[in-house]
């Protein structure tokens, strides 16, 4: 099964409510890193949303740091949690969750704040039924932080930014 | 016997694209209507379910005694997804959870709208009827049409 991780590509204030993160297609720049020649099934996109941390700032001073769109290809989810060189937090959602969509510009904001502790990954929970039997996901959000491959925390339901930011932290033991 | 259909596929600004079938002699779901279809990313619930999911929930809130998120957009959204469950499997099926069979469940019906936690304690994980106290609570009871239509436009 092959993986397409999709980034954001965005500012950290969205300008509609409900950013449709897989929209960022059409400014994705894309870098693929999968095996697809010995892919005998055709190439697989999961529809993960990466979102990414932002590039460091041309000399142009800007007051808030864009996030660049970058889509990966990785043969599997655990690939993509093998490759990953910081923990990565992954948001099991579903398309008709209203709590889900009321997260999103709030992953969006925390993913920014903290690019340097952890990477955010989105999973839709209808087009990847296997993903999210394996980790026994029941009530939507769920949020399960990855450290090394593994499971390493986990919890539901919406919460805000600064709630999201200072779980992540408590649960890693790093202090911004 | 089908006479051909010639399909114009217009590509629009919007992601969205316009599809007109004009009508033919062969029956079928899609040329009954006279409306053009407009393809999205995710595709809505039927107009009827939304409707009738959008009076249940402004009739169970006032039974209830809950209110909607400030935020409507959630709110929205769960009617949507109610919707979307009624139309693929005759029930509401709470669209805020992850099930590994979805009819099964829906036949079982435990978490079918209102679901047993609900109807029980109150508890809506997926903000929908949310009791007073909740930081998330609005002080409306209603949502119309319009608004589900608006606060759902760009999923």
């Amino acid at each position: 099964m092959a993986v397409s991780v999709w980034a954001s590509s965005s500012s950290t204030i969205p300008s509609s409510k409900y950013n449709n993160l897989f929209a960022a297609a059409a400014a994705a720049s894309s870098s693929s890193f999968s095996n697809s020649s010995s892919l005998k099934f055709p190439l697989q996109r999961l529809p993960i949303t990466w979102v990414c941390s932002p590039s460091p700032s041309p000399s142009r001073p800007r007051l808030l740091p864009l996030v660049k769109a970058k889509k990966q290809t990785f043969s599997s989810f655990d690939d993509l949690l093998t490759n990953s060189d910081k923990p990565v937090l992954v948001d099991f959602y579903a398309t008709w969750c209203g709590p889900c969509q009321f997260m999103a510009p709030i992953l969006n904001e925390v993913s920014t704040q903290l690019r340097d502790t952890i990477q955010v990954v989105k999973i839709d929970t209808e087009k990847y039924p296997s993903i999210a039997n394996k980790y026994k996901i029941e009530a939507l959000p769920t949020f399960i932080i990855f450290k090394d491959g593994e499971p390493y925390d986990r919890f539901e339901g919406a919460l805000s930014a600064d709630q999201l930011i200072q779980r992540i932290e408590n649960s890693l033991k790093v202090k911004q | 016997m089908m006479t051909t259909t010639t399909l114009q596929v217009q590509a629009q600004a919007s992601s969205s694209f316009a599809i007109r079938i004009p009508s033919s002699s062969f029956t079928s779901p899609l040329t009954r209507s006279p409306h053009r279809f407009v393809v999205r990313a995710a595709v809505d619930p039927s107009e009827k379910s939304i409707e009738i999911m959008r009076k249940f929930s402004e009739q169970y809130a006032r039974k209830s005694g809950t209110y909607f998120c400030v935020d409507k957009g959630v709110t929205s959204v769960v009617i949507k997804g109610l919707a979307d469950h009624k139309d693929s499997l005759g029930a509401p099926l709470c669209p805020c959870r992850h099930y590994d069979d979805k009819p099964a469940e829906a036949g079982q019906g435990f978490w079918n709208c209102p679901c047993v936690p609900m109807r029980e304690r109150k508890e809506c994980h997926c903000m929908l009827f949310l009791t007073p106290d909740n930081d998330f609570a609005g002080k409306e009871q209603t949502i119309s049409l319009d608004e589900i239509r608006e606060t759902t436009a760009n999923i």
